[in-house]
């Protein structure tokens, strides 16, 4: 950036900020005017907005023609980017008045905007919404006290996948999958770094990601987030985490610090795909399109430490919610949509379990002898799961995000060196209770 | 809401009015309508920079979450913004790259600038090639190329490895993730470059010779004639640099996926305030930390003011 072309570009940027508050102070003027639901005789255009890639797309649009068969006279008007700059986006729409209909929320922020009551509580139109064969587990996951500001759009959990191929070139036997310990993966992963002369590390697991960390502390028998939307994790717990971070650099259990660039995390980008690393903890609805990028056979394992724990840490949740917008102008056709989406077989049988198995039993199971191997997997891997006993899943409260960035921030601290993990672990606590405490 | 709402009313007609004003004057000359024809892009422009000032000033005072209607909270904002430890940190990594970045490449571009003006053949081409990463360098795309370039397995490395040197992931190294953006900034000389190349041009050409005539090196000729009678240039070019220094936003941006990392690494004061307002939807909060860096540049643009008077020479 140049000395002199930078005040231009930035200053539009700053413009850009500013125009932003402006609309927004213009759209809070209408706000309590107008804004209601009132569905245009002749056709609508809803808007749809979600992130994924461009196969996600594709199936999302096969979905969508399906509808628009059934339903003429409704439009729909998709948009769709990667998930970072979905954040940014929504924000902006929602900010400006300019609402989405039908939209993916985050878990980490859907009560960023249900609080703020920029949802709609589906549960006031169960009469268009049929949520009949949705379990009560599942509902859960989208329910603030006695509202739903949205349904999960794909069952998933997190799973640890170990590239077979890789293992048998370097001779390394795969523990049991379902029983193994966190000594276990230490030293299957030290073994194949060693056999490969750390051409191929054995893992890594990200310590920043909070889905990871959630398994890790309900094992010892806490809650990352307590019901009531406090911070639950002890300083012990944390330091366990944080330790395992920096222990197992040393011994090759994990990758070396800054091994893996923090910035690709697509599935086409990470460690696996790149035949650096040999396994790596995923959602299950990505194993289809992980499993093509990395282009061999992963095997799909449980998260270690499952059965040696206090209790069960894995839990089956969702990678993100539809929720419709509480000032869309379109809530009925918004409605119809999401009613389709959820209990229509034609439609989610174009669409497959992109963003995990679909809510509705009734629909799992039926388009579940048409799907391929993987996503065969990764569904009998939910399905096993929701036969146990496992921990709830709960829309994370307010201040998710910022709980989020600290882990991310502190665990490249500890990572790299620059703090010892007991201190990450008070860092964090002082920083999630600022964080869920205030605003 | 209602805040903003006044502050929009009250300041639209503001800027009518210092519109309308000279013209009314000026009414006799019906000629010179045709300069206000012309401003009038210049004049719609200025609304849209009005009022968003005046919306952002106000909502500096109120809890705004850009959903619900502002709640007025007095300085709250800005006693927050005192103990702010991310501001601090923001603040820090910002300072860093500014007092770095800022004096290498405007050295750089004078350096560049010189060796051109010796009278090449194809000038227009070197000063275009050098020119060229200026325009990009705050682009999305080059940041992009830039973030593969000193990955893990970019080129740098690959480059590295040669020599049999194992090079850090640049990019994810709070080490070293920053220095990357600096040099990137230092890259993007080429605007300063053209602006010294004219100013070394305007020089003229009689005092150099007669320096020659009474022996003076080359060195004695660049302190005693170009820097004095460039340095107003340099002076120029230095507060653009450190305004827009202090602005940056795009290179970590991209760089860092909108977070500031890898631990807060790369947080540009101005990424943060963009997490505080879009990501944690404190608008009120954002608002605030815009105002304090509106003042923070402006006490460094005086600063620059004061003290050119010890250094920057004026010929006439």
């Amino acid at each position: 950036m140049g000395g002199f072309s930078d005040p231009t570009v930035s200053r539009r940027a700053m413009l850009g900020l500013g125009l932003g508050a402006a609309a927004a102070g213009v759209a809070g003027c209408s706000r309590f005017g107008g804004g209601g639901s009132t569905s245009a005789d002749g056709s609508t255009t809803l808007n749809m907005i979600w992130w994924g890639d461009s196969e996600r797309a594709k199936s999302t649009e096969a979905m969508l023609d399906v509808f628009k068969k059934k339903n003429s006279g409704i439009n729909i008007k998709t948009e769709y980017q990667d998930s970072g700059p979905y954040k940014d986006k929504m924000a902006t729409r929602f900010a400006s008045g300019d609402v989405p209909d039908l939209c993916n929320q985050r878990r980490d922020s859907i009560r960023e905007y249900a609080d703020r009551s920029a949802l709609l509580d589906l549960n006031q139109h169960l009469d268009v919404l049929n949520t009949k064969d949705i379990p009560d587990s599942v509902r859960k996951i989208g329910q603030v006290q006695d509202s739903m500001y949205g349904i999960p759009a794909g069952l998933n959990a997190v799973g640890f996948v170990i590239n077979k191929e890789l293992a048998e070139k370097y001779g390394v036997e795969i523990p049991d999958g379902n029983t193994w310990s966190w000594d276990d993966l230490w030293s299957f992963s030290r073994k194949i770094t060693k056999a490969s002369g750390k051409k191929v590390y054995g893992t890594d697991v990200d310590f920043a990601t909070i889905q990871n960390l959630v398994v890790f502390v309900r094992q010892t028998g806490e809650e990352l987030y307590n019901e009531d939307g406090t911070f639950g994790a002890s300083e012990k717990t944390l330091t366990d985490w944080f330790s395992m971070s920096v222990s197992e650099r040393k011994t090759g259990g994990l990758s070396p610090a800054g091994f893996l660039d923090a910035s690709g995390s697509s599935a086409d980008q990470d460690g696996l795909t790149k035949k650096v690393l040999a396994s790596q903890i995923i959602p299950t609805n990505n194993l289809k399109a992980e499993s093509e990028s990395v282009g061999t056979e992963l095997q799909l394992n449980r998260i270690p430490g499952e059965t040696q724990g206090a209790r069960r840490g894995m839990s089956i949740d969702t990678s993100m919610y539809w929720s419709i917008a509480a000032k869309s102008k379109h809530v009925d056709d918004s409605l119809k949509l999401l009613d389709f989406i959820v209990n229509d077989v034609e439609g989610n049988r174009a669409v497959g379990p992109t963003r995990g198995v679909p809510m509705s039993s009734k629909v799992a199971d039926a388009i579940y002898p048409d799907l391929g191997p993987e996503d065969k997997a990764s569904i009998d891997y939910i399905k096993g799961l929701s036969k146990e006993t496992l921990p709830e899943s709960r829309p994370d409260p307010v201040g998710g995000s910022a709980v989020q960035d600290a882990c991310t921030s502190i665990a490249t601290e500890v990572m790299f060196g620059r703090m010892k993990p007991a201190d990450a672990a008070k860092k964090l606590i002082s920083k999630a209770n600022e964080a869920l405490g205030k605003k | 809401m209602t805040d903003s709402a006044h502050a929009e009313t009250a300041d639209a007609p503001a800027a009518r009015a210092s519109a309308a004003v000279p013209g009314r004057r000026r009414r006799r000359h019906l000629i010179d309508w045709s300069a206000y024809v012309f401003l009038v892009p210049w004049f719609v422009g200025m609304l849209f920079t009005v009022i968003p000032f005046g919306a952002s000033l106000v909502l500096a005072f109120t809890d705004y979450d850009l959903l619900n209607p502002p709640k007025f909270i007095g300085m709250q904002n800005f006693t927050e913004i005192l103990h702010d430890e991310r501001v601090h940190k923001s603040l820090v990594v910002t300072f860093i790259y500014c007092l770095v970045s800022v004096p290498t490449s405007l050295a750089a571009a004078l350096g560049v600038a010189l060796m051109l003006n010796r009278g090449l053949r194809g000038l227009p081409i070197y000063r275009a090639i050098y020119y060229l990463p200026s325009l990009l360098g705050s682009s999305v795309a080059v940041v992009m190329l830039w973030r593969q370039v000193f990955s893990t397995q970019g080129i740098v490395n690959t480059a590295l490895a040669w020599f049999g040197i194992q090079g850090p992931s640049w990019t994810s190294d709070p080490h070293t993730a920053l220095s990357v953006l600096i040099l990137l900034h230092i890259w993007t000389f080429g605007a300063p470059m053209v602006i010294f190349l004219a100013a070394l041009r305007q020089v003229p050409t009689m005092y150099y010779e007669a320096a020659a005539v009474d022996g003076a090196s080359r060195w004695r000729q660049f302190r005693s004639i170009t820097l004095p009678m460039i340095s107003p240039i340099i002076f120029f070019n230095l507060v653009l640099a450190t305004i827009g220094a202090m602005q940056s936003f795009t290179q970590s941006f991209v760089m860092s996926n909108g977070t500031g990392g890898p631990a807060d690494s790369t947080l540009f004061y101005n990424l943060y305030l963009y997490i505080q307002g879009f990501s944690r939807f404190h608008m009120g909060y954002a608002s605030a930390l815009a105002w304090v860096l509106l003042l923070i540049i402006a006490a460094l643009t005086a600063i620059n003011f004061l003290a050119q008077r010890y250094w920057v020479f004026y010929e006439n």
